[in-house]
């Protein structure tokens, strides 16, 4: 068999969790495959007592992954909040790799996904010869990690229908799955979690009911606070898309996306980067995977109108389609920022001329 | 000497070293305490240990003759330096300050010539000693080389893991010798400070014998402290130093004031936490004491709204354990019980918790002094600046009338109005309203013995009537949320010539004017700032800024129009009316670039041209752009037929008349396209809408006086002979003059 497009997390840094283990002799809790203490080195880089370098998986704030990890030994869930972009579900893959050596039980949440889908299902012919039994029973990601004492991994809580979200409170707060069909029940073993992600502004989402948000803690994973950092992780991104995509990576990348990052992160933050003019926010949630789409979305105009060289007016169609979500509301936003900000700003000129045709 | 000398070296404002100091003075049982602060203060310190005395307080000392030369020295319920001094006075043991004297900490402040401000000490540095912040708050330091943001936590689990007390003061000193060797030797007055600290040691030392004396200084002194050179080395530092004539008192102080966020305060970085860990004691730290500061965090939740669950503190509490754990502390600190509260208690939003950080961290403690405290330098000032007025207080009313443009009138006046901003009403505007923008105001002046009172309350904003009533002013600009009332208090520092506070205000005004999006109140805005510029010229203010704020709202509030202006009913529209109108008049005086005009000016060319908009503001706009010259008289013609156009509900067109020709009837006369459009629209209206629109008529032309009328009704009836469109029947004007008075009853009374 050739090799997957793209390992999991557990395999891709095999050589790391290994050394980790190794030199780990912090106690761990039942189950736990690493130390709190490793599985935070392992998260945010570091070096282990034998001088294996250890990569950051998480680049930000190190209190962050602390509260993460720091509430999955106290048997309490854990919820990653945040707007798309925020790598929850990269830090949610690489913890319960770290924990239980495990990144694969995943369940993706849909609007169409139903309660068999988390609790367990059935085999229909198995079921109809044989009735009920356990050998019927068709275990979910949930279900497997409960019985091998693993995490359990929900992707986008929030896109399930808030009544088969409100399936998990039982496993929660019992730590016990209940099989009325067989007269049983399956109780977790120790080392079983669950590590939720979810996205609060996007739409399409179901709100979390009051009785499942009290069970988990909550971290909330917030958009880069380091502006270079941004740029980085954008002008990054937009050079393997544009070489997926087969386009020349454009010349001047870095300032283009220098110049868009600082619109969004102004506009996102609610006020001047020299923090001496308040502005109104737009209701989208300008992410920095946004930042990336708007770029990627100049590529090709770059490529085959504007002589390899991103331009205002390549971008500023897709910019004005990020930030104007709402039309009346946003453009108003943006347009106090054109004439109170932009218009006073040389390097954004053509920005300002751009846009304001545009609007 | 073998002197049986103690040393503890504190953290100003450390609970943690206020316990430590506390059960360290009961094991010594010392015959005299000495203590950080200004040794010419020591006779106060039976009243700062007074039962009446409530923390947070500070020890204020003052230049006689100049109380805007003033230190303060504020002391918290758990400042260890206060702690000692209450012992002393329970146990009945002497207490002395023992630090450099304010009268030379004063007198070498003005050698040095430093501007008009009290400063606060906070016991060990005050705010004019940056070249090492490190002194400031060495514990503090340790602790974020520790990895601590809280020198609290760090100091329980670190120094108090110290078996025993003497331990515990010794690992400190020991710490602070090594701390002062990296940092190379202090400057001059640290070097005169601890001369004089150990002048007043030796001292100490001979009056008690040989029985033990105890110090409590700020940790980073106690090194210095402990090895003495000889005494002369000492006095020689000191010789010569210049002396002012003070006066100490104490000042009530409150616990927004500790902190260091106002950037007045005496560098508590938290004071609610601290207090916090005061009150728990030897428990603190414990799940007892966590769940009681997670509590406090959950009722400061509740109390804002927010659904708090008893099972989430427990969670709370289990996450901090488990937090400090991970990072490797004995016990959760700080740090450690604010991500739980934010990842259990506030659902990871972070924004609930900065909205409820400030009620749980500062709290709004306020202390009280005790009644007979020494006179407080603001009433020193107040009879100082009133001899300097030549205004006696009499309790006997009487009027005053001011010229603003004479000094002394202006100086009066200032008085006046600032003890206002305070509160103290001595004077009072006689038609306040009327007078501003002009040089004269009239005073109504009566003293009453209770306004002393309130201004001593006011102790706490500064010891000088300005830096108090700048100070007020910008507490009461940061609770209030309305535009207007915000633009008043702007308003009310200008004229008390209060410029910090002022910028301090506009700041604030313009960071509200950027969350409103509403027009109106945008709009509202712009008259009053457009007067506090033109006042503030009578009164010699800069109004840089403010002409920046109006731009900014000009421009907002012209974006915001177009929206504004649709979908609103006839009070909405007759509202905003008003407000554009009132509002192009502001922005007229305003001054305003051409490029900032012509945003407004495209605003309302929108308004005017918008189908969807109420007609009552179309009309208005249009009138203001025709006027303004923004439109030429075929654009208006155009503009004013068709929105007077048939096609149109005869009440959408009777609204956009008024808004065009109320007020500016007279145009009628002079202008043959205006005329040609209305009456158009007036001849196309069946009996029944123009009987409707008859009190509209009369009201558009009440104002014109009779002659206009005359010449209205001439021009109407194309006297002037320019018009052909209506010629009058044969033999019509013997029938018109018939007609004519009744005409004119139905321009004039509405009716036939």
């Amino acid at each position: 068999m050739s090799d997957p497009l793209r390992p999991p997390a557990e395999a891709a840094y095999r050589a790391e969790l290994e050394a980790l283990r190794r030199s780990d002799d912090a106690p761990k809790p039942e189950g736990w495959a690493l130390s709190p203490r490793a599985a935070l080195t392992y998260l945010m880089g570091g070096e282990t007592a034998d001088g294996t370098e250890i990569s950051a998986k998480y680049v930000g704030r190190r209190r962050l992954i602390e509260t993460a990890i720091a509430t999955l030994a106290t048997d309490r869930a854990l919820l990653l909040l945040g707007v798309p972009g925020t790598a929850k579900s990269w830090v949610s893959e690489h913890l319960a790799a770290a924990i239980s050596g495990d990144s694969t039980l995943v369940i993706q949440g849909t609007a169409g996904a139903d309660e068999a889908q988390i609790r367990y299902g059935w085999n229909y012919a198995q079921l109809l010869a044989h009735g009920p039994s356990a050998e019927a029973l068709v275990p979910t990601p949930l279900y497997r990690a409960m019985q091998g004492g693993k995490i359990c991994r929900i992707e986008e809580l929030t896109r399930m229908g808030s009544d088969v979200q409100d399936t998990l409170i039982t496993v929660l707060s019992e730590k016990m799955l209940p099989i009325p069909e067989l007269n049983d029940a399956l109780y977790a073993r120790r080392g079983f979690n669950l590590i939720a992600t979810a996205n609060d502004r996007d739409k399409g989402v179901n709100e979390l009911s009051a009785a499942l948000k009290r069970r988990f803690n909550v971290v909330s994973l917030p958009l880069p606070d380091d502006p270079e950092q941004e740029v980085m992780i954008v002008a990054k991104r937009v050079g393997e898309m544009a070489r997926s995509l087969d386009l020349p990576e454009p010349k001047n990348v870095t300032e283009e996306v220098a110049r868009v990052v600082a619109i969004f992160r102004e506009l996102r933050s609610g006020e001047t980067a020299d923090g001496r003019v308040t502005l109104k926010t737009p209701s989208g949630s300008l992410s920095t995977a946004e930042a990336i789409g708007v770029i990627v979305g100049g590529l090709s105009h770059a490529a085959f109108f504007n002589d390899g060289a991103l331009s205002s007016e390549g971008l500023s169609p897709t910019l004005l389609g990020a930030i104007v979500k709402d039309p009346v509301q946003d453009k108003a936003v943006l347009e106090e920022y054109l004439e109170l900000v932009l218009k006073k700003r040389r390097p954004f000129a053509d920005y300002y001329h751009a846009l304001t045709e545009l609007l | 000497m073998a002197a049986d000398l103690h040393i503890f070296g504190v953290r100003h404002h450390g609970p943690g070293s206020a316990r430590r100091v506390l059960s360290a003075l009961e094991a010594l049982r010392p015959a005299l305490v000495l203590i950080e602060g200004p040794s010419d203060a020591s006779d106060l310190l039976p009243l700062l240990a007074r039962p009446d005395a409530r923390p947070p307080l500070a020890l204020l000392v003052y230049a006689e003759g100049a109380p805007q030369r003033a230190s303060f020295y504020p002391f918290a319920e758990y400042s260890p330096e206060y702690q000692a001094a209450l012992w002393a006075a329970r146990e009945g043991v002497e207490a002395r300050f023992m630090d450099l004297p304010a009268a030379i900490h004063l007198a070498m402040e003005d050698a040095e010539g430093d501007e008009d401000a009290a400063d606060i000490i906070e016991g060990d540095n005050d705010e004019r000693t940056p070249e090492n912040p490190v002194a400031r708050d060495p514990i503090g330091a340790l602790a974020r080389a520790a990895g601590y943001e809280d020198g609290e936590s760090w100091w329980r689990d670190v120094i108090e893991e110290a078996p025993g007390t003497g331990e515990a003061f010794a690992a400190v000193t020991g710490a602070m010798a090594a701390l002062r060797a990296e940092a190379g030797p202090d400057n001059l007055r640290e070097q005169r400070r601890e001369a004089q600290m150990r002048l007043e040691i030796g001292k100490a030392l001979k009056d008690a014998g040989d029985r033990p004396v105890a110090v409590v200084c700020g940790a980073w002194h106690a090194p210095a402290l402990t090895d003495r050179p000889p005494a002369q080395q000492d006095r020689a530092l000191l010789k010569g130093l210049p002396k002012a004539k003070t006066r100490a008192t104490l000042a009530p102080w409150t616990a927004p004031r500790l902190t260091r966020e106002t950037g007045y305060g005496a560098g508590v970085p938290a004071p609610g936490w601290c207090a916090h860990v005061w009150r728990s004691g030897e428990a603190h730290g414990s799940d007892h004491a966590n769940a009681v500061w997670l509590g406090r965090i959950s009722a400061a939740l509740r109390e804002a709204g927010h659904l708090v669950s008893t099972a989430s503190v427990i969670e709370a509490v289990r996450l901090g354990v488990s937090l400090a754990a991970l990072r490797g502390r004995p016990a959760p600190g700080f740090e450690e019980l604010r991500e739980a509260a934010i990842a259990c208690l506030c659902f990871g939003n972070e924004i609930l918790w900065r909205e409820v950080e400030r009620s749980v961290l500062i709290g709004a403690e306020v202390g009280a002094i005790p009644a007979d405290a020494p006179l407080a330098p603001l009433l020193v000032d107040l009879e100082r600046q009133q001899k300097k007025a030549r205004l006696k207080p009499e309790a006997r009313a009487r009027e005053l009338s001011l010229d603003l443009r004479s000094d002394s009138g202006l100086f009066r006046s200032t008085l006046l109005h600032r003890l206002q901003a305070l509160g103290v009403d001595w004077g009072r505007l006689i038609d306040a309203g009327k007078s501003r923008g002009t040089f004269r105001e009239r005073w109504r002046l009566e003293w009453r013995p209770e306004l002393a009172v309130s201004l001593v309350e006011h102790l706490v904003f500064g010891p000088t009537i300005d830096q108090a009533a700048g100070a007020r002013l910008v507490e009461q600009m940061r609770a209030t949320p309305g535009l207007a009332a915000l633009a008043g208090l702007v308003r009310d520092a200008l004229t008390a010539q209060l410029p910090a506070a002022a910028h301090e205000g506009v700041a604030a005004l313009e960071k509200l004017a950027a969350q409103t999006s509403d027009c109106l109140a945008l709009l509202q805005t712009l008259p009053p700032l457009a007067e506090i510029a033109r006042y503030g010229q009578a009164r010699a203010v800069e109004a840089e800024a403010l002409a920046g704020l109006t731009r900014r709202t000009a421009i907002q509030a012209a974006i915001t129009l177009p929206q504004a202006a649709r979908g609103l009913d006839a009070q909405a529209a007759d509202e905003m009316r008003k407000a554009v109108l009132d509002a192009h008049r502001a922005i007229a005086l305003a001054e305003l670039s051409e490029d900032e005009q012509s945003v407004w000016a495209e605003a309302l060319e929108t308004v005017a041209r918008d189908a969807a908009a109420a007609p009552l503001l179309s009309g208005a706009a249009a009138r203001l752009l025709y006027e303004a010259e923004g439109l030429t008289a075929a654009e208006i013609g155009d503009l004013l037929a068709r929105a007077l156009s048939p096609g149109r509900p005869v009440s959408d067109s009777a609204a956009y008349f008024e808004g065009f020709f109320s007020g500016a009837g007279a145009r009628l006369i002079h202008d043959a396209a205006l005329r040609a459009a209305a009456d158009t629209w007036l001849c196309g209206l069946d009996a029944e809408a123009f009987t409707a629109s008859l009190p509209l008529l009369r009201r558009v032309f009440s104002g014109l006086d009779a002659t206009e009328r005359r010449r209205l009704l001439d021009a109407a009836l194309s006297r002037g002979g320019r018009s052909a469109r209506h010629r009058l029947a044969p033999g019509a004007d013997a029938l018109w003059a018939a007609r004519l008075p009744e005409l004119q009853r139905i321009l004039i009374e509405g009716r036939p």
